[in-house]
Order: structure tokens, then sequence, then C-alpha cells
């Protein structure tokens, strides 16, 4: 008993003294351990961001090395732009309204991958290919979709189901109809992300929570409103932020399908960088284009700092 | 006595009507759900029929266009790999994942384990600031990254420029994830293994990676799949067709002027498309838990 004691007393000792000794090295092991991932960091965004900050106040080219400083020259001349202004209008309304259809149908895939089904996971599988699969490739299939010819929406919803009329939309060549093709294809893209973060949110919640309001009688809505909302609104919250961070700043939709056409009707920021910026080699003016974004995406940082700390002090 | 008769009594009528109500939600449920599949798969289903139809079915208007007329056949698949670049392009969108891979593991396995549990002073601000480099879009920085690739680091048009691009948005999420993992394996087994004489490395070694296996490979799917879902920095940095990436290659180079060869073009993406969805599917949940950064927990 006694021997078992100091034994115990003994192993506590060597590794009080063990950890004591580690101290250092280990502060000096951690820095050496952490700097690949900072250096990464701080050499491919940290630095990139601030040049872009710098390119965007100054009046580079590809052509003509870096430029002289013009301070807000840029941003001036951008927003004298009708392009810029249409550009702008279309990446915040495309944002808004995809959210809005996102929410709606991912809350209801939600709670359908909430009962049980038989064989669940294969279909939950296909319900998130829209996601899953990446999006250039997929986009191929919706260009395919939208052909001006052979638009398979055209032909099931006209000539099989009698529901359109002659004649038919030129899905990606019309002004308005170029702009719900757009929105549906960003819908369709994120929705099943949106559920997923949903049902997370969904599966946190204790049972006993639920089944206490169940037998103080709330009904669905009530239940929902005041009890799942408020619970998982942290959840939602960061879902909600990382997917307007990316359709935001996504440019694949636009650029495979429209390019930006017809006649800038679905023109959007992102794109409008890469034109400026890329194709026509005004690198201030593309960073000035993208960087109009950074106010509304840190933003979106600030609150989700917010929100990761309230909850730390919560929890303390 | 008079009780229980009425119990039963009542008892009844509801259990058939809570029965009829079952059947009605069941089905409103395999409605919805029917609904949703629709939605979710049709594009695929789509393209899949599409590529399995001969060419003369695609533009045939008297062929239902959600089936087909003459025999299906895998002849877009072979015109893939006989008369395109597809098996060049899949080689080095295979390259540079996989390189990804490799870049992405060595920087986030050792920092994620030194922020888990080494006491890093100013470590918690570190993992944050990296996480939320996550939210910075590419969009804000692939003027200046394709400027400091091509000039500084002297790999402008070639599959290697990716190499370089990707790590930066992977990096991010993997190093959180593998925190989470480092932090979920209890603080005692290292211990004791020092305790029995091991020093810290073999401890890691022999007793901490091993039992992080699954977390590794997480990370490691990630990387690679996410580094398949860019667009915007192959389409920047890489022009030409023999360092091309599939996300790029695909979309642009099996376009010739303005004729569309859908067979090939469908065929072309679904073979990847199915392939990383699948793969990407599997590791789902862990994706959730890296957005979300555990906050759900």
């Amino acid at each position: 008993m006694a021997e078992t004691a100091e034994q115990a007393r003994a192993v506590a000792l060597r590794l009080a003294r063990a950890r004591r000794r580690r101290h250092w090295g280990e502060v000096a092991a951690g820095y050496a351990l952490v700097s690949p991932a900072i250096l990464y960091i701080l050499v491919l965004v940290a630095y990139p961001f601030f040049l872009a900050l710098y390119f965007s106040l100054s009046n580079v080219t590809v052509a003509g090395g870096y430029g002289g400083f013009v301070g807000l020259a840029n941003y001036l001349s951008i927003i004298h732009n009708s392009v810029f202004i249409k550009a702008l209008e279309n990446s915040l309304s495309f944002t808004f309204f995809a959210e809005i259809g996102k929410a709606v149908l991912g809350i209801g895939l939600a709670f359908l991958l909430l009962q049980t089904l038989r064989g669940k996971k294969i279909i939950r599988g296909f319900l998130l290919i829209p996601f899953t699969m990446p999006l250039p490739l997929a986009l191929l299939g919706w260009k395919w979709m939208y052909d001006p010819q052979f638009s398979v929406i055209n032909r099931v919803f006209g000539d099989m189901l009698h529901i359109m009329h002659h004649p038919y939309p030129v899905w990606l060549g019309d002004p308005i109809f170029s702009w719900f093709a757009i929105l549906i294809v960003n819908i369709w893209r994120g929705f099943p992300f949106a559920g997923v973060i949903v049902l997370a949110g969904l599966t946190s919640i204790p049972k006993d929570i639920l089944d206490a309001a169940k037998v103080d009688g709330a009904g669905f809505f009530r239940t929902w409103h005041f009890i799942i909302v408020p619970l998982i609104a942290p959840i939602l919250f960061i879902g909600l932020i990382y997917d307007v961070t990316f359709t935001l700043g996504d440019i694949t939709v636009v650029n495979i399908l429209t390019s930006g056409g017809p006649n800038n009707a679905t023109e959007i920021l992102p794109q409008l960088a890469y034109q400026n910026g890329i194709v026509g080699g005004n690198l201030a003016s593309g960073a000035a284009d993208a960087l109009i974004l950074f106010p509304l995406l840190l933003a979106g940082l600030i609150l989700f700092l917010r929100m990761l700390f309230r909850r730390t002090t919560v929890e303390e | 006595m008079s009780a229980t008769v009425a119990a039963v009594g009542v008892e009844r009528p509801v259990r058939r009507r809570l029965g009829g109500r079952r059947l009605r939600n069941r089905a409103l449920l395999y409605l919805a759900l029917a609904f949703y599949l629709v939605v979710a798969c049709f594009p695929v289903y789509y393209m899949l029929m599409s590529t399995l139809k001969a060419d003369y079915d695609l533009i045939d208007p008297t062929v239902n266009p959600l089936w087909f007329k003459r025999p299906l056949g895998l002849e877009h698949f072979q015109q893939l790999f006989s008369q395109t670049g597809f098996s060049i392009w899949a080689a080095n969108t295979a390259v540079v994942a996989g390189c990804v891979l490799g870049i992405t593991l060595a920087v986030c396995i050792p920092g994620g384990y030194a922020l888990a549990r080494l006491r890093v002073p100013g470590g918690q601000h570190m993992a944050i600031g990296i996480f939320l480099t996550y939210l910075i879009p590419p969009i804000l920085l692939f003027i200046p990254l394709n400027q400091l690739i091509t000039n500084v680091f002297n790999l402008g048009n070639t599959r290697w420029a990716l190499v370089v691009a990707y790590p930066t948005f992977t990096i991010p999420f993997c190093l959180w994830l593998m925190m989470g993992f480092f932090k979920r394996v209890p603080r005692e087994i290292e211990e004791a293994a020092l305790v029995d004489g091991c020093n810290r490395w073999q401890a890691v070694r022999h007793v901490v990676l091993p039992v992080s296996v699954p977390g590794i490979i997480t990370a490691g799917v990630f990387a690679f799949t996410l580094s398949m879902q860019d667009f915007i920095y192959a389409l920047v940095m890489v022009s030409s067709s023999a360092q091309q990436v599939i996300n790029i290659a695909v979309p642009t180079e099996l376009i010739r002027g303005d004729v569309y060869f859908w067979g090939e073009l469908l065929a072309a993406a679904l073979l990847p498309g199915v392939i990383i969805a699948f793969i990407y599917n599997f590791f789902l949940d862990y994706f959730v838990q890296g957005i979300t950064g555990g906050i759900g927990r």
C-alpha cells in the first residue's frame, strides 16, 4: 500500500519536473511547428491582400510595372461607370435572393433528413450532389440545359407539358431570363449546404427541450420560432456568413454561363474584376472592382468573431 | 372500472385516426423526398443521358429529351480519351491535387498539434486568425497572387502555380480541422507514454499520430477535394492547354470556336464530377464541423 503511494508520488514528481524542464523548450517547439502555416498565410494571403489594396490605390497595369500612387482615383472612376453599378447591383441582388431561396429549400431539406428513412445515407448522397460535385463541371450540364436551341427546360415544360408557349425563352440570351438562369443555378448549388447546416443545428438541440415544449402544448411554429431558431442561431449564422462570402465572391457561375452578358445583364463584380484586371490588364482597376466587396465581407468577419468570443465567454 | 372501459373505448378510434394521419404524413414525406431528388439530381441525370445518347439523338426533335431512341453507348467516353487532351488534364489535376495534399498535411499536422497541445503564447489568436483567412474569398486575392506567382516565383502558366496557390485555402481549413482532432485525443495517453520514458517526439510518433490517423485522412481528403472545387485561380494562372487542370480545361478547351461537342463535353464533366462528389460525400460531416468551428458542439 505504502509502496504504491510512494510510487505514485515519484511518478507525479517526475512528471512535474519534466513539465517544468519542457516549458521553454515547449514554447520554442510550438512556434517552430506553427511557423510554416503562419508563414504560408503571411506570404500568400496577407501580403497579396495588402498588395491588392495598394494596387487599387495606384495606376499599375500589366504592361507598366508598378505605377504611382493615385489615392482613391480608381474607386472614384469606377463608381461613375454604369457597368460597375450594374455589377454591384447584380452581385448584391443575386446573393440576397439566392440566400432566401437556399434558406427555404434548405430548411425543408433539413427536416426531410431528420426523418427516419430507409437507405438514408444513399439518399443524402444524392441530395447533396449539387454541393459536392465540382461547380465548373456541374455548370456544363446547366449550360446544356439552357441551350438556345435544345433547352431541355423548354422541351419539357413547352413541348411535353404545354405549360410554356412559343416563343420559348432563350435562357442565356435574354436579359431577364439570363438573370433568373444565374439565380436558379446559385440556389441549386447552395441549398444542400444550407440544409446540412440547419440539420447540424437541429441535431444539436437536446431532445428533452423539444419534449418539454410539446408537453407545454407548443405547436410546430411556436416551437420553431421560440425554441429551435434561438438555439441554432449561432450555427445558422456562421453558415450564412460562410455562404454569403462565397456567393458574393464566386465568378464560376457567371463566367461559364454568360460571361456577364447579354449586354451586361448578368455582370457581377468578380467577373468585372477579371475582365478589367486580367483580360484588360488594368490591375489597378480590377483590384478596385474586387475590393469594393471587402467592407461587406469585413462586416461578416466581425460578426463571426463576436459570435466566437461571446460563446467562449459564456462557456467560461 | 367504468373509466378503463371508457379509456379502451376511446383509444381505438384515436389510434385509427392516428394511423390515417401517419399514412398521410408518410405520403407527404415521400412526395417531398421525390421533389428534392428531382431538383438535386435532374441536371446530373440529364448529363448522363445526353452523354450516353447517340449524337443524332441530341438534336432530333422527335426524340424525348429525357429518354433515347437510338441505342445508348460509351463512344463519347472513348472519344474523350482518344481524341482530346482529357487524360493529360486528368493527370495534371491528380498531380496538382496530390501536391496540394502533401503540402497541406506537412504544414497542418505539426501546426495543428502545436496549437492544440503545446503552450504557445498567443496560440488561440493565431488559430482564429488563420481560420478567418478562410473567409477571404479568392476573388480578393487573385490579381496580386497571380502577379506574385508569375513574377516572383516564376511559375506563371504552369500547373505548379496552382500547387502554390491552392494551399492558401486548404491550409486554413485543414489546420482548424487537425486542431480539432488533436484536441480530442486524450491527454492521458500521451502523458502515460512520457512517464514510460518516451520523449515528446516519440510520444507523438508512437501514440498520438497513430490515434489521429482518421483525422489525418479526413484533412487529406479535404485538401484534395477542395483543390478540385477551384475555378478562378486555374482560369487566371494557367492558359496553356498542356498544363491545365480538368476544371478549366473542360469548359474552355473542349469548345472549339462556337461549336459545342456536347457528348464529349458532358462525359468529361460527369466522370470526374461524380467521382469527387462521391468521395466528398463520405466526409461531409467533418466539413460541416470544420465550417462551424465546432460551435455547434
